[in-house]
């Protein structure tokens, strides 16, 4: 469990490493200032890739430092791509682009670029953020890490992630371990007796690059927010707020080749249980080793986490329907989750309960799933109970 | 889509029955015999499951069973009901007081409703002549075969997409005691393909004289039904007119409107529909208990508009 560095140091600096301006800041920011704490600096992806800025002029002895999400700015995305060309792959089927071509890449909505040079530039960076500390002159400055950044790259890698919370004994859908094309998932969907997996990009947001797949040997059926499109005979992918049904297929197949030439991570689609005439899910925020925040999460499609903010179960009602014995198995599973990541203060865990809930399964780990607002635990939000959790642990 | 299990059948509660637990109310609940995702995992069997169920020392009191899913969700092959209705009709004597089955409650979840392979299941009516309520759920492979049954009150057929084959063997069926029929005629794209004219026997109302609720539900042609049934000898017989989760429009709404004898029903059920907010004030002045709930916007793609019936798939 998570622990903070030593329990009497007071928290007067905050380093937050971000996207300026981006809601996430801006919500992190009003949470310190609720609890009388100092605003937080912001140090930009954007300016630590391009070397403008460098941890080691704002953190010093005791600096909390968050690392929020990089996402939603085309710009930030790109930079990581570019970052990402330079890395070494151990494996090297993927779709790769130059670091020059990446700097060139041209915004459109939705499209899904590199993901697995994104991943890799990702990782250096949050390598650069450790080595930066690292390497300053004695006396080196200790931080204080919200979560840590191996441990942010370790939550976002689906395939890593869904292993290690297996062999932490998190109850995880089974897995058809590493897959490079449809013709091998089916394959294996064959040899295991399966009908239904969830093909899912390896790295990513939650709902980017999600296929429902299911056959019965006849009919295939890919349920997908997944977009495609042929550009110079390029199939390019996109996500899309709609839900589209292919059950051509050739076109499946296209889509899901398309989709493990960025790596995949392929699960059994467990069944879900529903609630209110709808599919349900719970997002949960574990902060300090306990289970705190929850959010039950409604949908008509197998995709339940399209709608993080919109579709909202009562959450009340969703406990009691659920059971308390199975309600809490859960939250001590997502807790037993989160000792896999010792090094991290949070993170929303998302999982489902099957039919009749007899059962719960983790579906995945999201080093920035805290975003919630709106969401109460004894009368805090998440970013705020994470800093009280900091100063006074939770009890 | 459906989403959640039944919790509630021939006025009674459902139970999951467990080898564990038992039957401690075999009389006043239905039982569910399903084989959950985690006992498929495990490799159980449905069959095996019904044998222990039928074991269980009260099992000859059962009143009503409902049959989940039975291996589809755990078998990448094509499994059809015909096993289960064979069980079924073997344990004929050994469930002396069934007088209800729901055949089939599989969510989406589970399996797509329009993936459920039924069979033939008219074994059942002949095995269970003290059957009251029978309702099954998926239309793939399904046959009722000539269906006659002396005791039947209610009828239901769940589809995402009902056969011609099944909609004429229903209005070909001889079933004197019949209160409740209900259809949920689905779409073309899952199987749909009965027109109003199979539908004529029905509507012509001579043919179930005890029909109390008609629901023909679900159905893509909702609009040709409503104009259909507003002008039918049967809606003079029944109480309830269902035409619920499908695609009615003003086009057919104003028919109902004209007709009437659908002002003397008692209950006119359009939920989950397409019409406008004028049309829908209007229906909901009739002076009958109306269900105008759940209007709906078609799906606008470029100058092509969908209008989707609840359940498909």
């Amino acid at each position: 469990m998570w622990r903070s560095a030593s329990s009497d140091e007071r928290l007067d600096h905050f380093v937050v490493i971000g996207n300026p301006g981006s809601r996430r800041i801006e919500l992190f920011q009003a949470a310190l200032n609720e609890l009388r704490l100092p605003a937080a600096q912001v140090v930009s992806y954007l300016d630590l890739l391009s070397g403008k800025e460098a941890l080691p002029r704002s953190v010093r002895d005791g600096t909390v430092v968050r690392i929020e999400s990089p996402g939603k700015d085309f710009e930030v995305e790109r930079a990581l791509i570019a970052a990402g060309a330079d890395a070494a792959d151990d494996d090297e089927r993927f779709d790769r682009v130059s670091r020059r071509a990446a700097q060139d890449l041209s915004f459109e909505r939705g499209r899904i670029l590199y993901p697995r040079q994104w991943y890799l530039g990702y990782c250096a960076t949050l390598r650069l953020i450790e080595l930066q500390l690292a390497e300053c002159p004695p006396p080196r400055p200790l931080p204080q890490w919200m979560n840590s950044p191996a441990e942010i790259a370790l939550m976002f890698d689906k395939i890593a992630c869904h292993q290690a919370l297996g062999a932490r004994g998190a109850p995880v859908a089974p897995s058809l371990g590493a897959v490079g094309s449809f013709d091998e998932i089916g394959e294996r969907m064959k040899e295991r007796n399966w009908r239904r997996v969830f093909v899912k990009l390896a790295y990513g947001s939650s709902a980017s690059g999600v296929v429902a797949y299911q056959t019965d040997g006849r009919r295939h059926q890919a349920t997908t927010t997944v977009e495609t499109a042929r550009q110079n005979g390029e199939l390019r992918l996109y996500n899309s707020r709609r839900i589209r049904v292919y059950r051509d297929l050739r076109e499946i197949a296209e889509l899901i080749d398309a989709l493990c030439r960025q790596r995949v991570h392929v699960e059994q689609w467990a069944p879900k249980a529903g609630f209110d005439n709808r599919t349900f899910d719970l997002r949960v925020v574990v902060i300090a080793g306990r289970a705190c925040h929850t959010v039950a999460r409604l949908s008509r499609s197998p995709m339940t986490n399209l709608h993080l903010l919109n579709e909202r179960g009562d959450e009340g009602a969703v406990r009691e329907r659920v059971g308390r014995a199975a309600w809490d198995a859960a939250m001590r599973n997502c807790e037993l989750a989160m000792e896999c990541f010792p090094g991290s203060l949070y993170a929303g865990i998302d999982l489902l309960f099957t039919p009749g809930h007899r059962r719960h399964v983790l579906i995945e780990v999201n080093a920035f799933g805290d975003l919630l607002p709106g969401v109460f635990w004894r009368g805090l939000e998440t970013y705020a109970a994470e800093l009280l959790a900091m100063e006074n642990g939770l009890n | 889509m459906i989403y959640e299990h039944i919790t509630n059948f021939a006025g009674k509660p459902v139970k999951d029955w467990e080898a564990q637990s038992g039957l401690q109310d075999p009389e006043g609940a239905c039982y569910a015999l399903r084989l959950s995702y985690e006992e498929a995992e495990e490799g159980r069997r449905w069959t095996d499951k019904f044998a222990a169920f039928l074991d269980d020392t009260s099992s000859n009191q059962v009143t009503g069973i409902v049959i989940g899913d039975w291996g589809l969700l755990s078998s990448a092959m094509d499994e059809t009901s015909a096993p289960v209705v064979e069980a079924l009709v073997a344990a004929r004597d050994r469930l002396p007081k069934l007088r209800a089955i729901f055949f089939g409650d599989i969510i989406g979840e589970e399996c797509e409703i329009s993936w459920i392979r039924q069979s033939d299941i008219s074994p059942l009516f002949t095995a269970y002549p003290q059957l009251e309520h029978f309702c099954v759920r998926g239309a793939e492979g399904l046959s009722l075969g000539s269906l006659k049954h002396s005791r039947l009150k209610s009828l239901i057929i769940q589809s995402g997409g009902l056969g011609a084959n099944v909609v004429r063997e229903v209005a070909a069926a001889d079933l004197p005691e019949l209160e409740h029929l209900e259809m949920w005629l689905g779409e073309e794209n899952y199987g749909a393909d009965a027109t109003v004219a199979d539908l004529a026997p029905i509507l012509d109302g001579g043919l179930f004289p005890k029909l109390k609720y008609l629901g023909l539900r679900d159905s893509q042609i909702a609009d040709q039904i409503a104009r259909a049934v507003a002008t039918a000898p049967v809606v003079e017989r029944i109480r309830v007119l269902d035409l619920s989760l499908g695609t009615l429009t003003d086009e057919g709404a104003a028919a109902l409107l004209d007709s009437p004898a659908i002002a003397r029903l008692e209950k006119l059920d359009v939920h989950h529909h397409f019409c406008s907010e004028e049309m829908t004030a209007k229906l909901q002045s009739l002076g009958v208990d109306v269900d105008a709930s759940e209007r709906e916007k078609p799906d606008v793609y470029g100058d092509e508009v969908w209008r989707y019936v609840a359940v498909g798939e």
